[in-house]
C-alpha cells in the first residue's frame, strides 16, 4: 500500500514538472496533425547571427540557445518548431512557434505564462494572428498584430520574440 | 521495496536532469517605472488663463520573484516633483505579495489597486490618450485609487475575473464636485471594521477587444456620516488595425446624505495615420467626448444637479516614436450645464514607461 502511495506521489511529481515538455509535444501534434516523428536539439546561436537578429527585432535573446524541433513524416522533413522565452514585466514567457518547411508560421502557442496580469495572451484567438506570417512580415503591434488591453508589455515582448524566431528559422532553412 | 527505491532514485535523478532542461525560471529582481511631464494651460470662464509646468508623476516599480508562483511587486510614486507642507505627494501605490497558482487562480494581498475601470490598474502614460488622464478617471473613477486589500483573480475561457476585499472609503469626504474622490484612504490607517467588496469580469478572446464591467459595494463610514455606496461601471476598448476606440460608463449611488448619484461616460476614437506612410512611429490623432456629472442626483435637487454637470470635447495627438515613449498635445473645451460657462484647456507633455 505504502509503495503504491509513494509511486503515485512520485509519478504525479514527475508529471507536474514535465508539463512544459508535455505541452510542447501536444502542441506539435496538434499543429502538424499527422503521425509525426520529432527530432529535438538544443540549438546554439552563433554570436554574429544572434546580434544581427537582435538588432532587427529590437529584443535580446533569452539565452544563447533555443530549442529546435524538426518534424518528419517518414523521412520527409515537413516543418519545424522553435521553443524560446521572452521576459514579460518580470517573469519569462515560454512560447513555441511552428513553421512549415518554407519558414511560414503554421501555429504559435504560449506554453507557459507566469505573470499575474496579461494572461489573455495565451488565447488561441490572439495566437492565430501569426498564422501565415513569415520573415517578410511586419510584426508590429497595432498594425498587423492586435494588442490586448492590459497585456501591453507581454504582447510587445512575445511579438518581438516570434519575429526573432522567424528570422532565425530562415537562417536554419537556408543553411 | 529495494527495486522500488532504486527505480525511484533513478527516476528522480533523470527527472532532475531532464526537468532542468525546461526550467527557464530563475529568481530575479525587476525594476521598471514611468513618468510624465506636463504643460497645463487653463482658462476657466472669464478668469484670466493660467499656465504651469508640472512633472506630474515619477514612479518606480520594484519587484522580486522568489519562484514561479510567489512574487512581490511594488510601486512608489512622487507626484508634482516636490513634497512639502501639503504640496506634492509621496505615495506607496502598490506593495503586495502575489501567489500565481495557475491561469485559473491566483491571489494578492497588500497595497493593491481596485480593478475598476480601464485605467486604474493600467495607467502608464503611453496607454491613454490626452496629456492628463481622462476627466472621467479623475471625477467618476478616482485614479490612481490604491489602498490595503486582497484579491483573487484568474482567467477561464477568455473570461478574466477579479474579486476583491478592499479598504473602506471615508464617507465624510464625499463631495458634489468630486464624488468619492476625497474618500480614498490611500492605505493610511483605514477603519478596519468594514470593507469595499468588488467584482470585475472582462472578456478578452476577441483580438484587440477588451469588454467588461465591475460592481462594487461599500458601507462607507466617516466620523459623522455612514453611506452605502454602490459603484457600477462598464468599459470597452478596441485596439487593432491602427484603430483605437474606447467607451466607459460609470454610476455611483449613495443611499443617504445630500449626494445621491455621480455619473459619467466618455468615448475616445483614434487612428494611427502613420500607417498610411509605412512609418514605424505611431502618430495618432484622436477625439474624445465626455459627459460628467458628479452630482447627477441630489437629495434637494435643483441647481446642484446642473452645477457639476459638464460636457467636454477634446482633440489631440499622441506621437509614439517607440511604444514606450509618448509625446502628447491636446485642446479641450468644457461647457457647464448650469450657465453654459465655457472653460478651455491646452495641454502638452511627454511620458515614458520601461
Amino acid at each position: 500500500m505504502l509503495i503504491k502511495i509513494l509511486f503515485t506521489v512520485l509519478i504525479s511529481f514527475v508529471a507536474y514538472s514535465q508539463d512544459i515538455q508535455e505541452k510542447v509535444n501536444m502542441s506539435l501534434q496538434n499543429c502538424f496533425v499527422k503521425d509525426i516523428q520529432i527530432d529535438f536539439e538544443k540549438l546554439q546561436i552563433k554570436n554574429e547571427l544572434k546580434n544581427s537578429i537582435e538588432k532587427k527585432a529590437g529584443q535580446k535573446f533569452f539565452s544563447n540557445e533555443v530549442y529546435l524541433y524538426k518534424i518528419f513524416i517518414g523521412k520527409k522533413l515537413i516543418g519545424y518548431g522553435l521553443l524560446d522565452n521572452v521576459y514579460g514585466k518580470s517573469l519569462p514567457i515560454t512560447f513555441l512557434v511552428m513553421y512549415d518547411n518554407t519558414g511560414k508560421i503554421l501555429c504559435s502557442e504560449i506554453i507557459k505564462y507566469r505573470e499575474p496580469y496579461g494572461g489573455a495572451i495565451q488565447s488561441k484567438e490572439w495566437n492565430d494572428q501569426f498564422k501565415g506570417k513569415n520573415m517578410e512580415s511586419d510584426f508590429v503591434v497595432g498594425k498587423d498584430v492586435s494588442g490586448i488591453s492590459g497585456a501591453t508589455i507581454s504582447v510587445n515582448s512575445v511579438t518581438k520574440g516570434i519575429k526573432k524566431l522567424t528570422l532565425l528559422l530562415n537562417e536554419i532553412i537556408s543553411k | 521495496m529495494k527495486h522500488f527505491i532504486l527505480f525511484s532514485i533513478l527516476l528522480i535523478l533523470t527527472q532532475s536532469i531532464y526537468s532542468q532542461d525546461y526550467n527557464f525560471f530563475e529568481p530575479k529582481a525587476t525594476i521598471a517605472g514611468y513618468g510624465e511631464l506636463h504643460y497645463n494651460n487653463e482658462k476657466i470662464g472669464d478668469a484670466p488663463s493660467k499656465a504651469i509646468w508640472d512633472f506630474h508623476r515619477f514612479v518606480l516599480f520594484f519587484g522580486y520573484s522568489w519562484s514561479e508562483k510567489w512574487s512581490f511587486k511594488s510601486e512608489v510614486e512622487l507626484e508634482h516633483n516636490f513634497v512639502k507642507n501639503g504640496q506634492g505627494e509621496l505615495e506607496l501605490e502598490q506593495a503586495y505579495i502575489n501567489y500565481h497558482h495557475s491561469d485559473l487562480f491566483g491571489f494578492n494581498v497588500g497595497i493593491i489597486l481596485p480593478s475598476i475601470g480601464l485605467i486604474n490598474e493600467y495607467h502608464e502614460p503611453p496607454l491613454f490618450f490626452g496629456t492628463e488622464r481622462p476627466v472621467y478617471h479623475n471625477l467618476i473613477i478616482p485614479t490612481t485609487w490604491f489602498g490595503s486589500g486582497a484579491s483573487v483573480y484568474g482567467n477561464i475561457n477568455g473570461f478574466d475575473y477579479r474579486l476583491m476585499l478592499f479598504e473602506t472609503l471615508n464617507s465624510d469626504k464625499f463631495t458634489f464636485s468630486q464624488g468619492i474622490r476625497g474618500g480614498r484612504m490611500k492605505g493610511y490607517k483605514t477603519d478596519a471594521s468594514r470593507f469595499l467588496y468588488s467584482a470585475r469580469l472582462d472578456y478578452l478572446n476577441i483580438p484587440g477587444l477588451k469588454i467588461g464591467a465591475s460592481f462594487s459595494f461599500n458601507n462607507a463610514k466617516g466620523d459623522t456620516t455612514n453611506v452605502d455606496v454602490t459603484i457600477t461601471e462598464f468599459h470597452a476598448k478596441y485596439e487593432a488595425n491602427n484603430l483605437t476606440a474606447i467607451f466607459e460608463f460609470g454610476n455611483i449611488s449613495y443611499n443617504s446624505g445630500e449626494l445621491r448619484a455621480s455619473r459619467g461616460y466618455y468615448i475616445d476614437l483614434g487612428y494611427n495615420i502613420a500607417s498610411f506612410f509605412e512609418l514605424n512611429t505611431k502618430i495618432i490623432p484622436f477625439v474624445r467626448y465626455s459627459d460628467i456629472n458628479t452630482a447627477a442626483e441630489t437629495f434637494s435637487g435643483g441647481d446642484n444637479e446642473k452645477r457639476y454637470h459638464f460636457n467636454e470635447w477634446m482633440i489631440g495627438l499622441n506621437v509614439k516614436p517607440i511604444d514606450n515613449i509618448v509625446f502628447k498635445v491636446d485642446y479641450s473645451e468644457q461647457v457647464r450645464k448650469l450657465d453654459d460657462r465655457k472653460s478651455k484647456f491646452i495641454n502638452f507633455g511627454v511620458g515614458y514607461m520601461f
